[in-house]
């Protein structure tokens, strides 16, 4: 068949390589059927498909990490860490909500400790030169009456304060060399006593030698960065692969 | 890929005798069973890789990269053919760096006459019949390096590996029909510049 229009060689290779609408293809191979050609072709193309198939897998150039980077450590997988994993973002959640309440509670009465002092520094700007310091100067502004007239200045008071005393102090020392006598402490002095409020809490100790009452922000804080330290910390050792 | 029905053709590595179990205990975090599949397979994936990126030490980082792949991914596997699933990881590692080569200029791409891989040793019964194999083999691999890169891949892909061509469009993200285009084209060309060896392949 010399003169018969050979099919493209695409179509042929197709037939060759088995592509199914390249079979179901009737001119296709009735054509390869009769032409010499186009039939060394489809078998030498045959013969490529079964060789190509064939190829053998390849030995490395060079030998190959099997496993990635960093997967070569110890990894605890099994159920005996999974805990860590599990309990490491409430613990690390709950470490920094107490730290921040702890930031919080430390620093807001230093804040306000900073405030007060910047109000009176302004009394002491807008008003008369005062006696005193800073508590003195707050008790004025307190004081102040209603109808607005200063009261009267607290270093005058203070200075009344100290002649009375000075005036009171031969009495007293007399009172403290007579001998106790143990009926001269009536009941109703007893109750007087109870009645009478101290800075103390009415355990005869006075406020000054009561130790400072401690705030518990601090430990607060303390306590919420160690929970996140500790997290990471068991987290890194146990169960270093992220889960 | 041809290798979903189960039979391994000729010359490749066939599955481990307890694969399943094997691929479980990898897929559960055991690392031994992984690194026992990835060894047992490395020759497959380093020779499609080899194929795709005619460059030894490129085949060697695409294997690499697609180990790193399949470790992150094993966990997810769901049956089928192991050998399949990790030969399209490797496939899909060896051109994401076959693309980043071609958009470095300052990287050219190999020469495809110099690092051609030594074949392995078939171990022979016939050792005249296997010598002949092994130079057909040779100059196969040889005709394919000499291929236009998307000929290569598509034929490699295709005809190599078995992937069917909606596999390989989807791989080198090209049309279906340039696909069949870059294949039938790559097949003729082999099988011009196999025509001095022609007896090796009718023989």
């Amino acid at each position: 068949m010399l003169n018969a229009p050979h099919p493209d060689d695409e179509r042929l290779s197709a037939l060759a390589f088995t592509d199914h609408d390249a079979i179901a293809d009737a001119a296709l191979t009735s054509h390869v059927a009769t032409c010499t050609r186009c039939t060394d072709l489809v078998n030498e193309l045959g013969a490529l498909r079964a060789s190509l198939a064939e190829l053998p897998d390849l030995q490395p150039s060079r030998p190959l990490r099997l496993l990635p980077p960093g997967a070569d450590a110890p990894v605890a997988t099994g159920a005996g860490t999974a805990w860590v994993r599990r309990l490491f973002a409430p613990a690390l959640t709950a470490g920094a909500a107490l730290a921040m309440v702890g930031l919080i509670g430390t620093a807001t009465p230093v804040l306000n400790g900073a405030a007060g002092g910047a109000a009176t520094g302004m009394f002491e700007n807008a008003g008369e030169p005062q006696q005193g310091g800073g508590d003195a100067n707050y008790e004025a502004l307190s004081s102040t009456g209603d109808d607005g007239a200063p009261a009267e200045a607290p270093g005058a008071e203070l200075g009344r304060d100290l002649s009375s005393a000075a005036a009171r102090a031969p009495e007293e020392a007399a009172a403290s060399e007579a001998p106790l006598q143990p009926d001269a402490i009536t009941d109703e002095d007893q109750a007087r006593a109870s009645r009478q409020p101290t800075a103390s809490g009415g355990d005869g100790r006075l406020a000054s030698e009561l130790p400072a009452e401690r705030s518990p922000w601090p430990m607060v804080l303390f306590a919420g960065v160690a929970l996140m330290v500790g997290a990471a910390l068991l987290r890194w050792i146990l169960a270093p692969r992220a889960g | 890929m041809s290798d979903d029905s189960g039979t391994t053709p000729r010359n490749r590595t066939p599955p481990l005798p307890d694969e399943a179990a094997v691929i479980a205990r990898a897929a559960g975090g055991d690392r031994t069973a992984f690194t026992q599949l990835m060894e047992h397979y490395q020759g497959a994936c380093y020779g499609l890789a080899w194929r795709l990126l005619s460059d030894a030490d490129q085949a060697a980082d695409a294997t690499q990269d697609a180990f790193i792949h399949a470790y992150r991914a094993i966990g997810s596997f769901r049956g089928g053919v192991f050998r399949s699933w990790l030969l399209r990881i490797t496939a899909n590692a060896s051109y994401d760096l076959m693309r980043r080569a071609q958009r470095r200029p300052s990287s050219p791409l190999p020469d495809p006459e110099e690092g051609a891989p030594e074949l392995p040793d078939l171990g022979a019964v016939n050792p005249v019949a296997e010598a002949t194999k092994s130079e057909l083999y040779r100059h196969l691999e040889v005709a394919l390096t000499r291929l236009p890169a998307d000929q290569r891949t598509a034929v490699v892909l295709c005809d190599v590996y078995g992937m069917d061509y909606n596999e390989v469009a989807e791989m080198t993200q090209s049309a279906l029909g340039t696909v069949k285009s870059r294949i039938h084209r790559g097949r003729l060309r082999l099988r011009e510049l196999l025509a001095e060896h022609r007896e090796l392949f009718t023989g």
